[in-house]
């Protein structure tokens, strides 16, 4: 195919932009409909989180851990409080461990909804988005019943939790599963199977996985080009050696291996295995447990460093954390697996067309709460 | 209802005491505005019912309320007409470094596209406004000044997103014009004519006498038809000139207030329009499905009505259920899909009309 | 020539099957819905999918309320607050765990401990307030809370506190015109002193 080269133009998509997932600015080079280069600038939500950490006390840090990932507070706070309770060397009982993987997997289930359907309204598909925001609404409603919050919970604390699970929480939540994995499979044939869906993202924005290892990219988007690396598996943390779940990855069903469609189609799967982490550990969640019983008087974490990395909905999520014995971190430092994430998007994106730009972005799935901090 | 009944009418009632040529020019202003009304109607009907179907298919529940005040009238009925109210008032800016004439024109030249092309569309058997002999030409000629303000739109706004819609709408309705000129071309061979009246007359005597159920390469022509038809109106899965999540809003990126309204007007116009053709040309216009059986002339208009309300209902649910193409793949449907099917079409009715209807 | 029929093929079957399951939608619009009616209906509603009972909920994070007459002035609710939105002033009562009738202070608290402080500023920014209910679980004497929910004995729910001006959602719970009162408490025994 012949390709007529004209003039290049210098367009800015963002910050005020619909498909921008907050407030990115992507400058971008374009020559008609064809982007040749990326630049994306960052900074428009930044709080100054890591510096603002250091002059608040270590309980304190956990509210600002949930606004950095809005859409996955939950595992924000697990994130956090697994790094602090190696760093103090804190034993939890098992009732707080399934609850937090309980909560963690939910709030999985919720951001991987928001992603897939954020997705689709990328492509234009507006009715799969407002059926997923319904879904994540009740599994907001159970997260607010436990903890109060809608959005950022504060609910898993150093050595425990804030609260123990309400009562009928697990009833609530069994049956929003039952409800729950029939809609799964009508997503799936709304939007995913759908050929308009599948020609917009199979064998668009390929990410091989060289590529994908080179730039540090983690979660679904690195187990879409083909690699099985979760660390829930890998490098087990809390209770997830107990349960029994698989690692989906990218098989280029439709395309290619590391294609938006598989990157969308690894999300959908892990909300599949997600709502089969929760049904185990609702069975095997200790009856009797107290979830303060491990919470320290005082938060005072012997001198010391510690990194620890969990996987959030993004991918990995570490915490650097160095202590010199006081009560506030003297540096916490946060890995954002979405800012490595938006580093590939030049490498992948770079030379498709203005829409299939968009949707790569919008397969990657960033946050920009995560990305600026 | 065409302009000479009405000029008739007028001679009788007011002979004498208005001058001839003003008498003309009263009996062509009454059914403009009788179709300026019937649209604005339409128009607030029709987006109560995207908002409503739109919320159904999304489980939501739409525009609600229990009384006029603060809320939207029961059932959000009111809803529409607060859009247009907060529409008309709205300020109307015009950016500083826009092509300031071209601007200003865009929006009314779309609407006036949309407009005219009601004068040849037949809501019953003699209501018409102008029964042309050449109306589907009509039809399809008018509804290309379309694009035109559409490349005024994106151009005259200076705006780098109102340019790509612009440029992409011209794109798009200029090739997707070809199928469906071409599956009318179908409609026309089988006619015999292009004037409306007699492309519905040519179908009367129920169901199965409608055009497209005369042959099997019918229903393919309707649905070529109908889904370049839902491209020209620029909707969804068609709507790259406006896709917002793409560029913002397209070619009405820089337009607010009342010159928004007219390019919102004219599109669901211009969804009237095309569903309207569809009907006439394909679905029996204004005849009744079973002979007999509420056949009259007004019956007539209740049938043209609720066809064109079926396909427009369609092309709603279709809006609300599909994602949307890229440009190139858009191209590529037309070109390699459409345009084929359009032509073996045209070369199977000529056949089949030879061989069987002979 | 076989893909690009194929590929017909498979675009009017997904798309039939898509418009299929949105009309089932369209139909049973009403089944999964979990719009709340804002002004007219209320949350929590079962019935609708929307929240639970109140009953059932842990906590409910609405408005923070103070119970003066139980703050014996510890700070430690201040000193929990991650963005400072608690502003809190003690001074000493002259006498410890005795009502101070002229400034409505209260000696002891519903939990029996005796005051040695009168809170004269307790101020509440709920414009700076995160909700991150930590400053609610080191009061000793339970006396910060968010209301509504399990609280509801305490203070009905109340999440409906916008105001015009920000000014407004500074909540002063310390008794109007203590401090100057408690000054000429002060001034009152320094003279019969």
């Amino acid at each position: 195919m012949g390709v007529v080269h004209g003039q290049e133009m210098v367009l800015n998509i963002g910050p005020q932009h619909p498909a921008t997932h907050g407030v990115l600015r992507l400058q971008v080079k374009t020559d008609g409909e064809v982007i040749s280069e990326i630049t994306p600038y960052l900074g428009y939500l930044h709080r100054c989180f890591e510096k603002h950490c250091e002059n608040v006390s270590y309980e304190q840090v956990i509210p600002f851990t949930d606004r950095c990932d809005y859409l996955a507070s939950m595992t924000m706070n697990f994130g956090y409080v697994v790094a602090m309770e190696q760093l103090m060397d804190i034993k939890v009982n098992d009732r707080v461990q399934y609850i937090r993987v309980i909560m963690a997997e939910l709030q999985r289930i919720a951001s991987h909804l928001l992603a897939t359907g954020v997705f689709g309204l990328d492509l234009g598909a507006f009715t799969p988005f407002l059926h997923m925001l319904r879904d994540r609404e009740r599994i907001i409603d159970l997260f607010e019943m436990t903890c109060g919050a809608r959005l950022l919970y504060n609910y898993m604390w150093v050595g425990g939790l804030s609260h123990d699970l309400p009562k009928g929480f697990v009833e609530e939540t069994l049956r929003f599963l039952d409800y729950f994995e029939p809609k799964v499979d009508e997503f799936e044939n709304l939007l995913g199977h759908n050929k308009i869906f599948v020609e917009r993202t199979a064998d668009i924005g390929i990410m091989p996985a060289e590529v994908a290892i080179n730039y540090g990219v983690t979660g679904p988007n690195l187990r879409a080009s083909g690699i099985k690396w979760d660390l829930r598996k890998d490098d087990p943390y809390s209770v997830y050696d107990r349960l029994d779940f698989e690692v989906p990855i990218g098989l280029g069903v439709k395309g290619t291996v590391g294609d938006s469609w598989d990157r969308f189609y690894v999300r959908l799967q892990e909300i599949r295995q997600s709502i089969n982490i929760v049904r185990q550990a609702i069975d095997k969640l200790p009856k009797d447990g107290d979830v303060h019983q491990s919470m320290p008087k005082k938060i005072r974490p012997p001198k010391g460093s510690i990194y620890s990395r969990t996987e959030s909905p993004r991918g990995d999520l570490g915490y650097y954390i160095e202590s010199d014995g006081s009560d506030t971190p003297y540096r916490l430092k946060m890995r954002s697996p979405a800012f490595t994430a938006l580093g590939v998007l030049n490498e992948i994106a770079g030379g498709w067309l203005m829409s299939d730009v968009l949707a790569i972005l919008g397969s990657l799935d960033i946050v920009l709460g995560e990305i600026d901090r | 209802m065409t302009v000479d009944y009405i000029f008739d009418f007028l001679t009788s009632l007011l002979d004498g005491l208005i001058g001839s040529d003003y008498l003309l020019l009263l009996a062509m202003l009454i059914p403009c505005l009788a179709i300026f009304g019937f649209i604005t109607v339409y128009a607030l009907v029709v987006i109560y019912a995207e908002l409503k179907v739109s919320s159904f298919i999304q489980d939501k529940v739409g525009p609600m309320g229990q009384g006029v005040g603060l809320h939207a009238g029961k059932w959000g009925l009111l809803q529409p007409v607060a859009d247009a109210l907060k529409l008309l008032l709205k300020e109307d800016i015009i950016p500083s470094s826009a092509d300031k004439p071209l601007f200003i024109l865009a929006p009314f030249m779309i609407f006036i596209g949309a407009f005219i092309s009601f004068v040849a569309i037949p809501f019953g058997d003699s209501i018409i406004v102008a029964d042309l002999n050449i109306g589907l030409f009509y039809i399809l000629g008018v509804g290309s000044i379309a694009v035109l303000s559409l490349i005024l739109a994106g151009w005259a706004s200076n705006n780098k997103w109102s340019l790509y819609g612009g440029m992409r709408s011209a794109a798009q309705i200029v090739s997707y014009e070809i199928p469906a000129g071409l599956s009318l071309i179908v409609v026309i061979m089988l006619a015999g004519t292009l004037n409306m009246q007699d492309i519905i007359t040519y179908q009367a005597g129920g169901l199965f006498s409608w055009i497209i159920f005369d042959n099997p390469f019918m229903p393919v022509a309707f649905v070529v038809y109908f889904i370049s038809a839902i491209a020209e109106t620029n909707r969804t899965p068609f709507d790259l000139p406006e896709s917002e999540s793409e560029l913002v809003a397209g070619f009405a990126t820089e337009y607010s207030g009342m010159r928004y309204a007219f390019f919102f007007l004219s599109e669901y116009a211009n969804m009237f329009v095309v569903s309207a053709v569809a009907a006439a040309g394909f679905l029996g216009g204004w005849h009744s499905p079973i002979v007999g059986i509420m056949d009259s002339s007004a019956w007539g208009v209740f049938w043209m009505i609720s066809k064109t309300g079926f396909l427009i209902f369609v092309m709603i649910w279709l809006r609300w259920t599909l994602p949307r193409l890229r440009v190139d793949q858009l191209m590529n449907v037309c070109w390699k899909v459409f345009l084929p099917l359009a032509l073996i079409n045209i070369f199977g009715v000529a056949i089949w009309t030879v061989v069987f209807n002979s | 020539m076989k893909r690009y029929f194929t590929d017909i093929y498979e675009s009017v079957t997904s798309i039939v099957g898509g418009m299929g399951i949105t009309l089932v939608h369209l139909f049973k619009a009403r089944n999964d819905n979990v719009t709340l009616q804002y002004p007219e209906e209320k949350w929590p509603r079962p019935e609708r999918n929307i929240g639970f009972d109140h009953s059932s909920y842990n906590v409910i994070r609405s408005r923070l309320h103070v119970d003066m007459d139980d703050c014996i002035g510890c700070l430690k609710c201040e000193r929990a607050c991650p963005v400072d939105c608690i502003k809190i002033e003690t001074e000493k009562s002259p006498v410890r765990g005795e009502d101070l009738k002229e400034i409505k202070h209260k000696g002891v608290t519903s939990n029996g401990t005796r005051k040695a402080l009168v809170v004269t500023r307790f101020d509440i920014d709920m414009s700076e307030c995160c909700y991150c209910n930590l400053c609610t679980y080191p009061c000793p004497e339970e006396c910060i809370f968010m209301t509504g929910g399990p609280n509801a004995k305490k203070h009905p729910i109340d999440y409906e506190f916008s105001e015009p001006d920000r000014s407004d959602l500074i909540y002063r719970f310390a008794k109007k015109g203590a401090k100057q009162g408690l000054a000429e408490l002060n001034a009152k025994q320094d003279a019969e002193a």
